[in-house]
């Protein structure tokens, strides 16, 4: 069958090459400063999604018809050094996982490059909306596909940059900045998490790839081929790396900070896909749970109690972005559950469903007024309060507590900031206070010459220009 | 901000700490401070209103400065825009000239230092950008760029050549004449070290100390061989140096203003901590949950009993996690739910606590207010103004907030406080705070110096000619300089360009209406049919395009409500809604019902209605929540196709909508107009109009419009709306004189009226005869997909039909080229469609979910003429203009006509353009930015991102295309008429004498032109009697995308360019 393998290779790397040609294009052409025309950036990023999909459902049908549930494209050892154990190899695979994902990916990716093209038209930031929207396709693509953790990594950290530079993207205005700084760090805090895991497992099982780690068999039916104590210290890690990419608890606090950008980037990334990576790492090395019924039993409780605090959170909200985000949440941590369940099938059609539900709803997200008043119109009164039936049969007190759990966002973000936040820039300040201290002695004068410099700030002119 | 509240708010009446009554004091603070929040309510139903609404008593120039300061905003477009205006000719020369002039009066001579007048100082000031930089950048500019090496890019050739070679022949010269010798060096060393005394005794035969320590110092010694870079360096060196000894003799004191600032301002500029980031996050959520209408499915808990009682039961939870600096607060709260809680005691508590004296009660009190304006104006607006409202709040809330806001604004002045200076005592940390804030100590000596320098270059001021001015002469010039601020040149700037379209338009409606009258031979022809529009600028072009299709119609403009100012509840609809402007409460209620034999037909297609939304509505509800969420996320792949298809292929998903709309569309409908009880109401029986109060308003609208005999056979009166998705502020692109809302019904009811035969015989017997073969059908033209349909066309006799048929194919047609002409302004619009192709444009505009500019709304308006259609049909004006008809000749001596459609037209006119200017010129401040990160709150407004402050005014989205004008009003009257409605209705003229608006008056009988400058009549003499004519309108446009100067369109074009059309 050697016809065929030739048809996967070169097909599944047209399928990674067309995303990253597409940043290539429009990163290069902005680093030499030569704007792209509107037109043309959006024409090429529909052949860029289009160059995706089209060969990904030609690998999907020619699986079918050969009858082949794995295939794996491999584009060689980057880095090896032998003596460290190291290597960095890219390899990706299409199996019944990842060719749903990238699909759902380009659907989603298409729809919102072609809403974006009209929604964002003669926007400043045109240019810069879809470059960071191409580094975001790109690291969906190379990260649904990915066959090694080390691959998997390089796309996970360009989804994460991509989203935190989006949540900034009105970047003159304090909030997004700030916000986007915020998503950021708790990016990084799962990225740290994802590296240790990486490296804990090259150190067990000598290479990166994920098959190897699953031992013998096919997504979903893999066998963990680590020990029990293995498997939950790498899953513990590889957890809280999924927390801070799906804001599960008690990362959520940075889910309703995401909603700073355009409404198709919150759409598409906070809806949609970003927040559902997450989980799909979780999916990738399902297997592992199998292996730890501590870790299994880790994973549904994160998913139980991430499900309940967004389903309240969202109750509460009076915003629409907002509520959106935490109900976005709810369905997150149910699918977490379902993972920890080993419910696979449903876990990766619940994905699919929610990401495609809820980017509709976020589209339409501003249109809220006029869909409420027709609603209004057809049931010719007003709508009918939606007070759940099991929180109004709670005890006044604890409705008081839930509701001030929900307003405060689960207090997730306070404490953050009091108990984690707090204390590390107390201890920095206070190293700061001593080494001021010991160089003033030693220079026997006020040293830091930083000190003295006066601040301008310069008049913020918003006059229109 | 804050800085400027003092000489605002602070009334004569204002408190004094003598004043015991502290209670009453702070309720009179609270009630001025709300007049300042904004007074846009919930915005589905948007009105456009002056934004400095609150400024109005103020001249127009004092009140942008005084509101900008009040709020933080631009008074103006930046000096940038308007000088790029200025070059590409929008300004021209003459403008600012006749501008300036006008404004210096007869100062414009005086004499400034020693190169000319005032006059001429500040053209020159006007047309160079002066750059003011910080300190800082300036000593980069200085060191590491070529300032001092290469004249200002903007400075030509030939005055380059001319400040060379007259500072050379000068220095050579004085070189020459005294040769070099070892003494005179040291002679001159020793003067140079006190250069400011040096140079100013020195004899016209040598040069002055500063030049030849400058020689010195670049090597003069080869002065004969410098090469002219070199020259050029040395005459900038020269002249920088000058320039600072100049302005370092003139020795003045820089202007800093020293007034008090707020705790807030001290404490951002002293540690760089915001108290309001911290106050705000908590109060915006919790405005949020107050206000919200019904959109979170679990309300605030307590929310009836007000805001402080609901704040302080959520915030004594037990068990919570609160940040630092609000754990304090829990005695201040338990306070509140113990004992009767009364916010005015607890605003003086608090102000006492911060330390703020009665004197300055009023400014604090404006600024805590004014720290979320949008939601603190949400909540002034819902107490105040919006009972119809679903969950309206309670009186006093806005004081409960203001208490609450204080409590927390304590706490977080306490916890800055210990983490910057390790103190909770907010006096202590109020004095910290001054100690350590950096003053602003106005210009410095450098930056004086950069001023004078650049201005220098550009007016060709020689160092020598610098070197000879006295002490006094630099002060004179450095204080003119001064005097002259950028916020003065823009004001200048700003005449200019609003003088600039005012002499155009002048001109033109001078030599269009004169046109017009040689045109007019006397005889008054019956039209062919009369189409009536609202007066909005929109339909200015629909207008024009109607008669240029058919050339025998005619059409008349009232406000678009027609007189019927009523609730109407239309078949589909669940709620009355007001019909009519804002300032009307409309005493009428009409209902649209189905005709008695489709009521079963139309039972069945509610029910069908009630289904489906039922089932829609547990479908979005339940998406949020736990379980319904799982069942909707699990079936949701089925929402991709909707989703692909409507962002695919818009227009397409639309029609299929519509035609399954059949099934649940209510059928044929009735109005139900006529009353039977005697009064007015809701109820069933009370519904609708009086046959007098009918009659009534059909004379009115008849006498308004002027048209009281030679009746056409049919008159079809358009109501507008407009219908675009993905747009919280729909309600904005509707008619503003039915407040937000669509004016079909509005003409439908007219129609109606004006149309029953006991009606008409009332109207006869107050001197208007309708004949019977007179028809009036009701219309409603939607302005963003430019559809239009009519209403009651069963009605319409079988002898009216052909007519009917023509009217409908004329509007047709039309409909296409207004599409057109409206298409040139949407850049995604190529500009070679055809009508057809335009047509199809702008109705998939308004299907786009993506569509972030569906239509421009008001965005070009400019000006509105009130007068005969006679004088402005055929007068191509861009849709800028809001036409108003009104026939002086059925008016009667005392303007009574004029009067009611001014008292309207006026008001309306200019809160919308007024609205437009200040959205404009800033957009951040009293815009609502940019609509792409807009999240709709509460149901009420508009929030950036996640969080922010409520956001009320235009997006920018909505005002990218407007020039920011004080509108201008041309009205066919005369003074005297002018002078009596002025007089009558206080709220024109606080806008006329105020400078909110311009005015001039067009000569019924003459066609001359008088403008009003402050408070005369002054004739206007056309700049400029040429005005183009071309065949049609599309010749004049095509092509173009910006703003179009006026034209004539002629009144029997050639055949064969409008065969081009098709």
């Amino acid at each position: 069958m050697n016809f065929t393998e030739t048809a996967f290779e070169i097909l599944g790397t047209v399928v990674v090459a067309s995303p990253v040609g597409l940043l290539a294009i429009l990163g290069l052409s902005t680093l030499f400063s030569r704007p792209l025309s509107e037109t043309s950036i959006s024409r090429l990023t529909q052949m860029g999604v289009l160059f995706t999909m089209v060969p990904g459902i030609m690998i999907l049908a020619l699986m079918l018809m050969v009858g082949t549930r794995y295939v794996p494209v491999e584009l060689g050892d980057w880095v090896t050094i032998p003596e460290q154990e190291f290597h960095f190899s890219l390899k990706f695979v299409f199996d019944r996982l990842s060719i749903p994902f990238l699909l759902l990916s380009c659907v989603l990716c298409g729809v919102v490059g072609a809403f974006t093209r009209r929604y964002l038209h003669r926007e400043e930031g045109f240019g810069r909306f879809f470059l960071y929207y191409a580094v975001f396709f790109c690291g969906m693509v190379i990260s649904s596909l990915a066959g090694t953790i080390e691959t998997l990594f390089v796309g996970w950290e360009m989804v994460g940059l991509s989203s935190a530079l989006l949540v900034a993207y009105f970047h003159q205005r304090r909030n997004p900045v700030r916000n986007g700084q915020r998503v950021w760090s708790v990016y990084r805090l799962a990225d740290a998490a994802f590296l240790i895991a990486a490296i804990a497992m090259h150190s067990m099982t000598g290479e990166g790839d994920l098959g190897g780690l699953m031992g013998s068999g096919v997504w979903p039916e893999g066998v963990a081929a680590i020990t029990s104590q293995q498997a939950f210290g790498v899953g513990t890690l590889l957890l809280i790396a999924v927390a801070g990419k799906s804001a599960l608890f008690p990362f959520s606090g940075w889910l309703p900070r995401a909603m700073e950008g355009p409404t198709p980037s919150s759409a598409i990334f906070y809806g949609a896909l970003s927040v559902h990576l997450g989980v799909y790492l979780l999916l990738r090395v399902s297997p592992l749970l199998e292996a730890s019924l501590m870790l299994q039993a880790l994973v549904i409780t994160l998913g139980l109690i991430s499900a309940g605090c967004g389903a309240l959170m969202s109750r509460v909200q009076n915003d629409v972005k907002v509520s959106l985000a935490y109900a976005s949440l709810t369905q997150v941590g149910i699918i977490v559950v379902e993972i920890g369940l080993g419910l696979r099938y449903l876990a990766l059609i619940h994905i699919i469903g929610h990401a495609c539900l809820r980017t509709m709803q976020l589209l339409r997200a501003p249109t809220l007024l006029r869909d409420y008043n027709e609603l209004e119109n057809a049931l010719g009164r007003r709508l009918p309060e939606g007070a759940s039936p099991w929180t109004r049969h709670l005890p006044e007190g604890l409705q008081g507590w839930l509701y001030r759990f929900g307003f405060d966002r689960g207090f997730m973000d306070i404490a953050l900031d009091k108990w984690a936040v707090g204390p590390f820039m107390n201890l920095f300040r206070w190293f700061d206070r001593i080494e001021r201290r010991a160089t003033n002695r030693l220079s026997s004068e006020n040293h830091r010459q930083s000190d003295r410099i006066e601040l301008h700030p310069e008049s913020t002119g918003r006059a229109a220009t | 901000m804050q800085d400027a509240t003092s000489s605002l708010v602070l009334d004569p009446d204002a408190p004094s700490a003598r004043s015991p009554d502290r209670s009453g004091v702070l309720r009179s603070a609270i009630a001025r401070a709300a007049g300042y929040l904004p007074t846009q309510g919930p915005i589905s139903i948007f009105v456009h209103h002056n934004t400095l609404h609150r400024f109005e008593d103020l001249p127009f120039e004092e009140a942008v400065i005084a509101g900008g300061n009040l709020y933080g905003c631009e008074p103006y477009l930046s000096e940038d825009r308007y000088r790029s205006e200025l070059h590409r000719g929008r300004i021209s020369v003459d403008d600012l000239r006749q501008v300036l002039i006008d404004d210096l009066e007869d100062e414009a001579d005086e004499l400034v230092a020693s190169f000319g007048t005032r006059y001429t100082l500040r053209l020159a000031m006007l047309q160079m950008t002066l750059h003011t930089v910080p300190d800082a950048e300036l000593r980069w500019l200085l060191a590491e760029t070529d300032m001092l090496r290469q004249f200002r890019d903007d400075i030509s050739a030939p005055r380059r050549e001319q400040m060379i070679q007259r500072t050379r022949a000068w220095v050579m010269r004085d070189r020459e004449s005294s040769p070099h010798h070892p003494a005179r060096a040291d002679a001159a060393a020793s003067s140079a070290a006190d250069p400011l005394k040096g140079h100013r005794g020195a004899a016209a035969s040598r040069l002055p100390p500063v030049v030849e320590s400058l020689l010195r110092e670049s090597r003069g010694e080869k002065v004969q061989s410098w090469n002219e870079a070199q020259w050029e360096a040395f005459v900038l060196e020269l002249l920088w140096r000058v320039c600072r000894d100049g302005v370092s003799a003139a020795d003045l004191p820089s202007s800093s203003e020293a007034a008090p600032r707020q705790i807030r301002d001290l404490l951002l500029a002293a540690t760089g901590d915001d108290i309001d980031a911290l106050v705000n996050d908590v109060l915006i959520r919790c405005c949020g949950g107050f206000l919200d209408q019904g959109f979170a499915t679990w309300a605030l808990p307590h929310r009836d009993e007000g805001f402080a009682r609901a704040f302080a039961k959520l915030y004594l939870q037990r068990m919570t996690v609160k940040p630092s600096w609000m754990e304090g607060m829990r005695a201040e709260l338990q306070a509140i739910l113990d004992g009767p809680f009364d916010p005015l005691t607890s605003i003086g508590n608090s102000l006492a606590r911060l330390g703020v004296p009665p004197a300055e009660f009023d400014r604090k009190v404006c600024s805590a207010l004014l720290a979320l304006k949008g939601w603190a104006g949400m909540i002034w607006q819902m107490e105040t103004d919006a009972p119809w409202m679903p969950k309206p709040i309670p009186q006093g809330s806005l004081d409960e907030y203001l208490a609450i806001r204080l409590i927390l604004e304590c706490h977080a002045v306490a916890e800055v406080g210990r983490r910057q200076f390790g103190t909770r005592d907010l006096q202590e940390v109020q004095r910290l705070a001054e100690v350590q804030s950096p003053r602003d100590r106005g210009a410095s000596l450098e930056q004086r110096t950069y001023t004078v320098f650049q201005l220098a270059q550009v007016s060709g001021w020689t160092p020598q000619q610098l070197l000879d001015m006295a002490d006094s002469q630099w002060r004179c010039l450095v204080r003119e300089i001064e005097a002259f601020s950028s916020l003065e040149r823009r004001r200048i700037l700003h005449a200019a360009y609003e003088r600039h379209y005012q002499v155009a338009a002048l001109s033109a409606v001078a030599s269009h209406s004169r046109r017009r009258r040689q045109g007019d031979h006397g005889v008054k022809k019956t039209p062919a049919f009369l189409a009536i529009f609202c007066i909005d600028d929109r339909e200015e072009s629909f207008r024009r395009h109607l008669e240029e299709v058919d050339r025998e119609c005619e059409t008349a403009s009232a406000a678009g409500y027609y007189a019927v100012a009523m609730y109407y509840q239309g078949a589909d609809h669940a709620h009355y809604r007001p019909l009519c402007p804002a300032i009307v409460t409309p005493q009428h209620y009409v209902c649209e019902e189905p005709l008695f034999s489709a009521v079963d037909v139309n039972q069945r297609r509610a029910n069908r209605r009630r289904r489906i939304g039922q089932f829609t509505h547990q479908v979005h509800a339940s998406s949020r929540t736990l379980i319904g969420g799982w069942v909707t996320g699990v079936f949701g792949a089925i929402a991709t196709f909707p989703m692909v298809a409507r962002i695919m292929a818009p227009g397409l998903t639309s029609r299929i909508r519509k035609s399954l709309g059949t099934f649940t569309r209510p059928p044929a409908t009735e109005l139900h107009l006529e009353r039977e009880a005697d009064e007015p109401g809701c109820a069933p029986e009370s519904l609708g109009y009086s046959l007098d109060e009918m009659a009534a308003i059909v004379v009115r609208i008849l006498q308004d419009i002027g048209v009281v005999d030679r009746f056409p056979p049919i008159l079809v009166f358009f109501g507008h709306g407009s219908a675009s998705l993905n747009n919280p502020h729909e309600s904005a692109y509707n008619c503003g004189a039915c407040s937000g809302g669509r004016g079909g019904p509005n003409a439908r009811a007219f129609a109606m009226m004006a149309n029953d035969p006991r009606v008409r015989r009332l109207t006869a017997q107050r001197g208007v005869e309708i004949p019977e073969n007179v028809r009036f059908v009701g219309a409603f033209h939607n302005t963003c997909s430019d559809h239009v349909e009519y209403y009651d066309l069963d009605l319409l006799p079988r002898t009216h039909r052909a007519l009917f048929r023509r009217i409908e194919k004329s509007v047709n047609e039309t409909r296409a080229r207004n599409a057109h002409e409206r298409a040139r302004r949407f850049e995604s619009a190529p500009l070679d469609l055809t009508p057809r192709q335009a047509l199809e444009h702008v109705e998939q505009r308004g299907e786009d979910l993506s569509q972030a500019r569906p239509e421009y709304n008001h965005a070009t308006n400019a000006l509105t003429f009130v007068g005969r259609r006679q004088w402005s049909r055929g007068l191509f004006a861009d849709r800028r203009v809001f036409l108003t008809s009104y026939d002086p000749c059925v008016d009667d001596e005392q303007g009574s006509v004029l009067a009611r459609i001014l008292a309207a037209a006026i008001p309306v006119c200019a809160g919308i353009a007024l609205e437009y200017y200040f959205s404009t010129v800033d957009t951040e401040g009293y815009g609502c930015g940019s609509k792409l990160p807009h999240n709709v709150a509460s149901m009420l407004g508009v929030m950036t991102g996640a969080a922010s402050d409520l956001r009320p005014g235009l997006s920018q989205q909505m005002i990218e295309i407007h020039e920011p004008l004080r509108h201008l009003f041309v009205i066919e009257t005369t003074t005297e008429k002018m002078d009596l409605v002025i007089a009558e209705n206080p709220a024109i003229a606080r806008l006329v004498k105020g400078n909110w608006i311009q005015i001039a008056l067009l000569d019924p009988e003459t066609s001359t032109l008088l403008r009003y400058v402050k408070g005369e009549y002054e004739p206007f003499v056309p700049e400029t009697s040429e005005l183009p004519e071309v065949d049609s309108s599309i010749r004049w446009y095509r092509g173009q995308r910006g703003h179009l100067d006026f034209a004539s369109i002629k009144e029997t074009p050639r055949q064969e360019s409008l065969d081009e059309l098709h």
